[in-house]
């Protein structure tokens, strides 16, 4: 029982409790709006009934004709409302989105190669490991899991046609 | 040389700009200008260079220089935009597009950026105006919508009246209505296109437009559109219609948006559907009907909510709130039905953390099924152990909290309660023992229930003893899952309450609170710091808080327009409205400017109080105080589990009971421009110039903006009064006082020379005190010395009586210390208003002897009172951070450590830290009053 709604300016006042969670990054202004004034069919919040939010997806669509997809930028859920589904039901709003007003041809995401509940999540979703992007978030140096904590799975699921994949490419070459 | 040549000269002051090398840029700039010294290029990089070494007055005096030139330049505009952006100065930008445009007429890009200057600085008459022109000149469609969205913008402006903004709307209306073309409708013009039939009451018109193919089409993939749909269907009362389209998403596409159930449940429960045996009214329907309705949807959820199971809560909770509903109205239920599926929802869901939530507002129980329903939870227990026992276990302790019933809540029932959840979490750690740190402990929310169980408790009989279990509980609990933000806020607020102020502020650092947190979030530990602040000593903890905390402000002016700019330029009318708010509000932030006055209260207890600090605080309290101020702190961040009808953990941790808001921000704005205006020789008609930074604020449609400021300043409204402590409006009273009795003596030695004075530069002084005319003698005599009412000085005996008695009362510290740093405040303010007669010289000339006389003799008597005060304080601090005070707490916290996890030791150091925290407040506050009180002034 969730409220499925449009992301808007003012959910930035009240997000505390999902952005306050360690895995939930909080950016300046700029971050938010600029997925807002852009591409805000792909922004979506969601609310209990009783007003406190749950948590969000923010998205693009990007790349050019033969590769235009849709991207998942953050997705996220406040701890108390975990293990209801919520994440499934933003990323298939996100995916009807991306195929049915931009056309995308697949949707990405990039994981950190540790964060295994999150990829188990996105295979049961349909998405795969297209590419591993080296040193994707090296700025936070090795963690215990070595190589594994820098680097991230580039995840793919197509909406047209199927993509190759076991590549790897470096963070340089990604946007 | 050549323009390619000088063009390749500059281009290193752009990469320098770009590194962060502003001198290096600087130097470039001037080596350049020595050669062309009348090149605007080169003028507005220094400026931009200038402005990004925050050397703003030069750059601004740069800027204007280059504006007086109307540049064309394409590289001059540029970097002026970028200098002009980054000082706050739109009103500047708007004039160089303009000014640009007007000189290149044809030229479409400086026309877009002449509008979209005009968009940051939110004068949508003239963005509409330009957005006219730019269509008949260019003909682009683009043009006409953002005509019409700034004409909508304008409408709904606060200073526009109720008639215009009907003419407007209406304009809007017809422009949109002309220019439509049904085949090219994309998503967010048709949004616009709605909203101004909404704002006009067209529903039927806005229901059509929804219902076309394009309209369909986007509501089906457009959530934005689809919201607004809602809003439409509901202002036109189609809620019946809604109700069937909900349904059929709710079968035919499986969609569980808690939207649609809201849908099916209004349109059973219509007004008009209800049976009304009062009024008879024609509409309403007869009983039978309406009960088969509710028949209807208790069918529709119960088939949806079979077929989900544990997969959806959606139809669960429709069925629960079909019954609450009904119990609104009256209708009389089995009354056993609420409670079948409470049960039901409880099996099923029991194990999601967010089963509490879903099912407070449903649990308000008759007292013939209650019992049943607190049996049942009270038979939920966590063996054998697992994590979803472990979640059942603890959401039916929630809920069994928020049933108790105000005969259950005594502080020994309270500590039995608590005893019983800390054992409960003790027996759960193990479940989770190897989890990495930075994963959350299942078993948190029975650490984070018991501190609040010990939070009750002390409100109930005020003994600190609970608050002490609370915080070992909590640190415990915040070792073991160090990244709960809930166990941290929590002890952020008990230690609060405790009067340890830096263990607050190290727990409310560990939750990394950034960016816009810093808005909704700071009042956790910056809410009234100026009680716990060490400032005076030279510690400037809080006050740079207090800094660091209102960057966002800056961030908020310098970036949201932009977005609003690009907002438009993609086209994305659903927005800007919304960025428009969302800017206002965090512009005219509560919380904004309570920190502010916060920061002052802290600096002049620690800077010397010189005239520009005087001057320029002046100005800029001045503004904020006819702010029309907007609440965006986030009062519900922490989930509250106080029983019903209690006061929320939010409440019972906030000091003195109440929060600062709009009525105390303006009564300490009062005391402050009263004070800093007397000290101050600054001509009113020559301020607005004096904000270096950006323009002058907007100011609000404030009911009363047109009475003078100093007289609204006299008025005392009840919203004021009721926010502020007793000592708090006794400072208030204080101040009143003080400046009434000093006022005509300042007017009297005010200069009032012709040219009134100019704001301070570079720090040097612009009040010297000496009247304007040469000789420093005014032609009228002075105002007959008057004796100083006794209030003064009664105030701060009355203070030292309050404090005394506080201490000897065994007070918390934070009321001790509030008293303290209040009558700490008075001091200074006094010394703040009385400073003008301290020259000697003037006091002779003036033949203000007998003030001055009067001034020092209670200014002595004060600074006796704050000094004992500060001695006290200081022979308390003695007493605390000692072994016997450990002793105290160790035997407070004896309980606990019946839990092997808990040793001695642990309670020892705690209640170290503690206390170290408390001696530490209470001396350094003490030892700031003595060098206060010494301070020559």
């Amino acid at each position: 029982m969730s409220i499925i709604r449009p992301f808007r300016a003012d959910d930035l006042f009240k997000f505390n409790n999902i952005n306050l969670d360690i895995w939930t990054e909080t950016y300046g202004l700029g971050f938010y709006f600029n997925y807002l004034s852009r591409w805000p069919d792909m922004c979506s919040t969601a609310q209990h009934p009783n007003g406190r939010l749950m948590g969000y997806v923010i998205g693009k669509a990007e790349g050019s004709s033969h590769d235009f997809h849709g991207h998942v930028t953050a997705l996220t859920v406040a701890p108390e409302y975990r293990r209801l589904s919520l994440a499934r039901t933003l990323m298939n709003f996100l995916e009807t989105v991306s195929d049915e007003v931009y056309g995308g041809l697949f949707v990405d995401l990039y994981v950190r190669c540790t964060n295994a509940i999150a990829i188990d999540l996105y295979e049961g979703l349909g998405y795969s490991v297209y590419r591993r992007v080296r040193e994707y978030y090296g700025s936070l140096g090795l963690g215990p899991g070595g190589k594994d904590e820098e680097d991230a799975f580039d995840m793919r699921k197509p909406l047209v046609r199927p993509n190759g994949r076991d590549m790897i490419v470096s963070a340089h070459d990604v946007s | 040389m050549s323009t390619l040549a000088l063009e390749r000269q500059i281009r290193p002051i752009y990469d320098s700009l770009d590194s962060g090398s502003h001198k290096s840029a600087l130097l470039a700039c001037n080596k350049l200008l020595k050669k062309h010294p009348k090149n605007d290029h080169l003028k507005a990089l220094k400026a931009l260079a200038l402005t990004r070494a925050q050397k703003f007055e030069e750059a601004i005096a740069l800027c204007e220089e280059v504006l007086a030139t109307k540049p064309t330049d394409d590289g001059a505009i540029n970097a002026l935009m970028h200098a002009l952006r980054h000082l706050g100065r739109f009103a500047d930008l708007v004039k160089l597009f303009e000014d640009a445009f007007k000189q290149q007429p044809d030229n479409d890009e400086l026309g877009r950026q002449a509008f979209f200057a005009n968009v940051r600085a939110g004068n949508w008459k003239a963005a509409q105006l330009l957005a006219n022109k730019l269509n008949k000149q260019f003909h682009n469609d683009r043009y006409i919508f953002w005509g019409i969205m700034c004409t909508v913008l304008q409408a709904n402006d606060p200073m526009t009246t109720a008639e215009m903004r009907e003419i407007l709307l209406k304009l809007a209306h017809r422009l949109i209505t002309t220019s439509w073309k049904p085949a090219e409708v994309h998503a967010d013009r048709l949004y616009l296109f709605v909203t101004i039939l909404q704002q006009l009451g067209l529903y039927k018109d806005a229901r059509e437009l929804l219902n076309t193919e394009s309209g369909r089409f986007h509501c089906a993939r457009n959530l934005s559109c689809d919201y607004l749909r809602r809003d439409i269907m509901r202002a036109g009362d189609w809620q019946r219609e809604e109700a069937e389209t909900a349904e059929q998403r709710i079968l035919s596409k499986r969609d569980r948006n808690w939207l649609e159930f809201v849908s099916i449940l209004d349109a059973t429960f219509l007004p008009s559907a209800l049976p009304n045996e009062t009024t008879c009214e024609s509409n309403s329907s007869s009983p039978s009907s309406f009960l088969q309705r509710v028949e209807k949807t208790r069918d529709l959820f119960t088939k949806v909510a079979e077929e989900d199971g544990s997969h959806e809560r959606a139809a669960w909770l429709g069925l629960m709130e079909l019954e609450r509903r009904c119990g609104v109205h009256g209708i009389v239920s089995e009354p056993s039905r609420l409670l079948d599926l409470l049960k039901r929802y409880f099996r099923i869901f029991g194990d999601k953390a967010a089963c509490f939530e879903d099912l407070r507002p449903y649990t308000d129980l008759g007292s013939d099924v209650l019992a049943d329903w607190l049996a049942f939870l009270e038979g939920i227990t966590h063996s054998p152990p697992s994590n979803t026992a472990l979640s059942r276990f603890i959401n039916a302790h929630k809920l069994l909290r928020h049933g108790l019933s105000v005969a259950q809540l005594t502080p020994d029932q309270e500590e039995i309660r608590a005893a019983d959840l800390v054992r409960g979490y003790f027996e759960a750690l193990p479940l989770e023992k190897d989890l990495p740190n930075l994963e959350l402990q299942p078993a948190d929310d029975l650490a984070v229930l018991a501190g609040q169980v010990y939070a009750n408790a002390f409100t109930l009989d005020n003994a600190a003893a609970h608050l002490h279990k609370a915080i070992v509980v909590l640190e415990y609990a915040s070792k073991k899952s160090p990244q709960s933000y809930q166990i941290h806020l929590e002890l952020v607020r008990i230690y609060r309450l405790l009067g340890a102020p830096q263990l607050a502020l190290d727990h409310y650092r560990l939750l990394n609170v950034k960016q816009i947190q810093n808005d909704t979030l700071s009042y956790l530990i910056l809410s009234r710091s100026t009680n716990f602040s060490l400032a005076a000593t030279g510690d400037l903890t809080y006050a740079s808080e207090c800094l660091e905390s209102s960057h966002i402000y800056f961030s908020n002016s310098q970036e949201t327009s932009e977005f609003i700019v690009k907002a438009f330029s993609m086209e994305k009318y659903s927005q800007i409205s919304e960025l428009v708010v969302f800017e206002e509000r965090l512009d005219n932030s509560l919380q904004r400017d309570l920190v502010k006055i916060e920061h002052v209260r802290l600096r002049i207890s620690h800077e010397p109080i010189t005239p520009e600090l005087v001057d320029m605080e002046l100005i800029e309290l001045k503004f904020i105080f006819d702010r029309l101020h907007h609440d965006n702190r986030d009062l519900e961040v922490l989930p509250n589990y106080q029983p019903r009808g209690q006061l929320s953990f939010l409440s019972q941790t906030t000091l003195f009971g109440r929060e600062p808001a709009t009525g105390w921000l303006s009564a300490f704005l009062k005391i402050y421009i009263k004070t800093l205006s007397e000290a101050s020789d600054l001509d009113p008609s020559v301020e607005d110039d004096k904000l270096l930074i950006g323009d002058r604020p907007r100011q609000c449609c404030s009911p009363d903006a047109s009475i003078p400021l100093m007289e609204r300043l006299t008025i005392q409204t009840t919203e004021e009064l009721s926010e502020l402590t007793e000592n708090e409006l006794a400072l208030f009273h204080y101040v009143n006082d003080l400046t009434d009795w000093l006022d005509p003596f300042h007017n009297f030695l005010r200069p009032q020379g012709e040219s009134p004075k100019q704001a301070p530069k570079n720090g040097q002084s612009s009040n010297d005190g000496v009247p304007s005319d040469g000789n420093g003698k005014k032609l009228e005599d002075a105002p007959p010395i008057t004796e100083p009412p006794d209030s003064i000085l009664s105030y701060f005996k009355n203070a030292h009586a309050k404090f005394t008695g506080a201490v000897e009362g065994r007070r918390p510290f934070y009321e001790i210390l509030h008293i303290a740093t209040l009558t700490q405040e008075a001091l200074l303010l006094f010394f703040i208003c009385t400073k003008r007669f301290k020259d000697a010289s003037i006091v002779r000339i003036n033949k203000l002897g007998v003030l001055a006389q009067h001034i020092k003799s209670l200014r002595s008597s004060a600074a006796d009172v704050v000094g004992q005060i500060g001695a006290q304080l200081i022979n308390i601090s003695e007493l605390e951070g000692t072994a016997d005070k450990r002793r105290q707490f160790i035997e407070h916290c004896e309980a606990l450590q019946t839990h092997t996890e808990i040793t001695h030791e642990y309670v020892l150091e705690v209640g170290k830290r503690l206390t170290e925290s408390q001696r530490k407040v209470l001396e350094g506050v003490g030892r700031g009053i003595e060098r206060i009180r010494k301070t020559p002034m």
